[in-house]
């Protein structure tokens, strides 16, 4: 089944045409009205004219999310704001977030591909679709909405969190698709055995599952426990958000939807374009948006470009799962975190550099973050209710500001492991 | 006023003992011990024969230490000894933030090692000081007792 069969089924040939074209006319556009693309254009000797072939995008700079940051927050919106219908937002490296805006044809296309990625996923106008993607400045749960209110099929936009009503609704609505997180997936399907509750009992037979890197393994998991057919879903704020790529029912690899995006693998070092095949970082460009067109965006996600054509009838490009980041983002149910960030906030409160470590754990379905705080001379009191209030304190503003829960846990100073003078500021213990 | 050394340790197994070999290997004897803890970690809180001496040593060795101002002070070893003690205060209204005894060698007295807040600690001294039965103890008379 498809959504698009014109567009997902395009032939190869008129596909790269129809690619051509649009880059051609986002370079034109960027470079005209980004003063930050004009200069990158200018420092590399281009210009616009100078893309003639898809391969000519190799020549062209990209764009990091440094850039984003230092172009906070508004600075590389091509239209103005009148123009921009909603603005969403995802974790910066350091206290600022990643500001991303839509125009209506922006949201208007990102419902398209939403629509495609739900029913290469076997949804449909008939189904119930139970959104336990957080709505908000994430653009999780709205994005899936959209997608799902074109498709025509029935939304409920519970959002995440609240297990009990989660359950419920499934069982009282008669929910057919659940969209979350991987790992709350896992923790709804223990949660549900522990009521005993038998998943057979419910109607739900397809998930689709993202935000979070995960395996085969637990893909397996999820799939025997909730007796679903379980689908992985990309995207990311800086690109549009969920949807850029998806399973089809082969479940072998994420078709990429190119018609929108170009995506090249990089060698992260050298930052050589790698051939299809070859593991490196994906880079995205995005050839159809209005509102922030991004040229080569460096995703610092670690895949492959699978070339070869899909049995599904689709003729784009697939990636394989997600192996991996190149920079030491992490992931903690669904929420990027970075460590700079959370050096930002102990920053704030010890007025010093912080000496930490940040501990990943899987505890059963749920991925825990424990930060790992020496602590100061300067912030030692004989009361351990101050100590306690001082946990609670860290606590609370990076529940505030990063938007997830950790455990703070003071430690004596020197005895977080140190190398070259830094802490080893990453423990993920998690199996994926 | 005492100086109580408080020191920072984390809540597992050998790092109480890690302290006390410092001070052991440097000849320092423990006059009182206390310990408090909470879920990671614990205060241990010390009185020393030497403080100042036992302070340049803990932070040599990166412990983290703080002075706290305590007060100790003689009562009878009998029953309602201690109530007496804490009626004092609070009839003052003034909250005993913790208390643990001191084991002294040469009196058959009880001594107790009060923390108030600090800006109680003047009026602490003054109440207990119109009880006829508490004793309030310098350091040099403590560390003698």
């Amino acid at each position: 089944m498809y959504w698009n069969k014109s567009y997902e089924c395009m032939p190869r040939e008129k596909l790269q045409e129809l690619q051509l074209e649009r880059l051609k006319r986002m370079v034109n556009r960027i470079y005209h009205d980004v003063p930050f693309y004009r200069n990158k254009f200018q420092e590399k000797g281009l210009m616009p004219e100078d893309v003639k072939s898809l391969e000519d995008l190799q020549k062209l700079p990209f764009t990091t999310k440094v850039d984003l940051r230092d172009n906070y927050p508004y600075g590389l919106f091509t239209v103005p704001l009148e123009q921009i219908v909603r603005i969403h937002a995802s974790s910066g490296t350091t206290g600022k977030p990643t500001v991303v805006g839509y125009t209506r044809n922006d949201i208007s296309m990102w419902s398209e591909l939403m629509a495609r990625c739900l029913v290469a996923a076997g949804a449909g106008p008939h189904s119930v679709i139970q959104n336990a993607y957080g709505y908000g400045l994430f653009t999780g749960g709205l994005g899936v909405h959209y997608g799902a209110e074109r498709l025509g099929a029935s939304i409920i936009p519970i959002s995440g969190g609240n297990t009990a009503k989660q359950i419920m609704i499934m069982q009282d609505f008669g929910s057919t698709v659940l969209t979350c997180t991987p790992s709350y997936a896992i923790y709804l399907s223990e949660v549900l055995a522990e009521a005993g509750i038998d998943p057979e009992s419910l109607k739900i037979r397809v998930g689709i599952f993202g935000a979070e890197p995960w395996s085969e393994n637990i893909r397996k998991d999820i799939e025997k426990k909730l007796k679903i057919k379980a689908y992985d879903i990309y995207g990311l704020s800086e690109i549009m958000g969920p949807g850029v790529a998806i399973e089809c029912e082969c479940q072998d690899g994420l078709h990429v939807w190119e018609d929108h995006f170009i995506p090249e693998i990089i060698d992260p070092v050298t930052l050589k374009v790698l051939p299809y095949g070859e593991q490196g970082e994906l880079v995205i460009t995005t050839i159809t948006k209005e509102g922030i067109p991004i040229l080569r965006y460096r995703t610092r996600d670690i895949t492959t470009i699978k070339p070869e054509p899909c049995a599904c009838g689709r003729t784009h490009l697939r990636i394989s799962r997600l192996q991996g980041r190149t920079d030491d983002m992490l992931i903690i149910r669904g929420v990027n975190v970075f460590p700079t960030q959370i050096e930002s906030v102990l920053l704030e409160i010890g007025e010093v550099e912080p000496h930490y470590q940040l501990v990943v754990r899987r505890d059963g379905s749920l991925d825990t973050l424990e930060i790992k705080v020496e602590l100061s001379e300067a912030l030692f009191s004989d009361r351990i209710s101050n100590l306690e209030n001082l946990e609670k304190r860290i606590r609370d503003r990076i529940q505030s500001t990063i938007g997830v829960n950790a455990k703070v846990a003071l430690v004596e100073p020197k005895s977080l492991p140190r190398s070259e003078g830094k802490s080893q500021r990453v423990v993920d213990l998690r199996k994926i | 006023m005492i100086r109580q050394v408080s020191i920072f340790i984390e809540n597992h197994e050998g790092r109480l003992n890690h302290i006390l070999k410092i001070l052991a290997d440097n000849k320092i004897n423990i006059r009182s011990l206390n310990i408090a803890d909470a879920t990671d970690f614990g205060i241990v809180r010390l009185i020393l024969q030497e403080t100042e001496k036992g302070i340049e040593f803990l932070k040599k060795n990166d412990i983290i230490t703080t002075v706290t101002p305590v007060l100790a002070a003689e009562i009878s070893d009998d029953p309602g000894g201690l109530s007496t003690l804490v009626d004092a205060l609070t009839q003052a209204k003034i909250n005993i933030v913790y208390a643990y005894s001191f084991l002294p060698k040469k009196t058959d007295n009880a001594i107790i090692i009060i923390r108030v807040d600090d800006e109680v600690q003047q009026k602490a001294i003054e109440t207990l000081e119109k009880v006829a039965e508490i004793n309030l103890l310098d350091r040099e008379t403590l560390l003698l007792k």
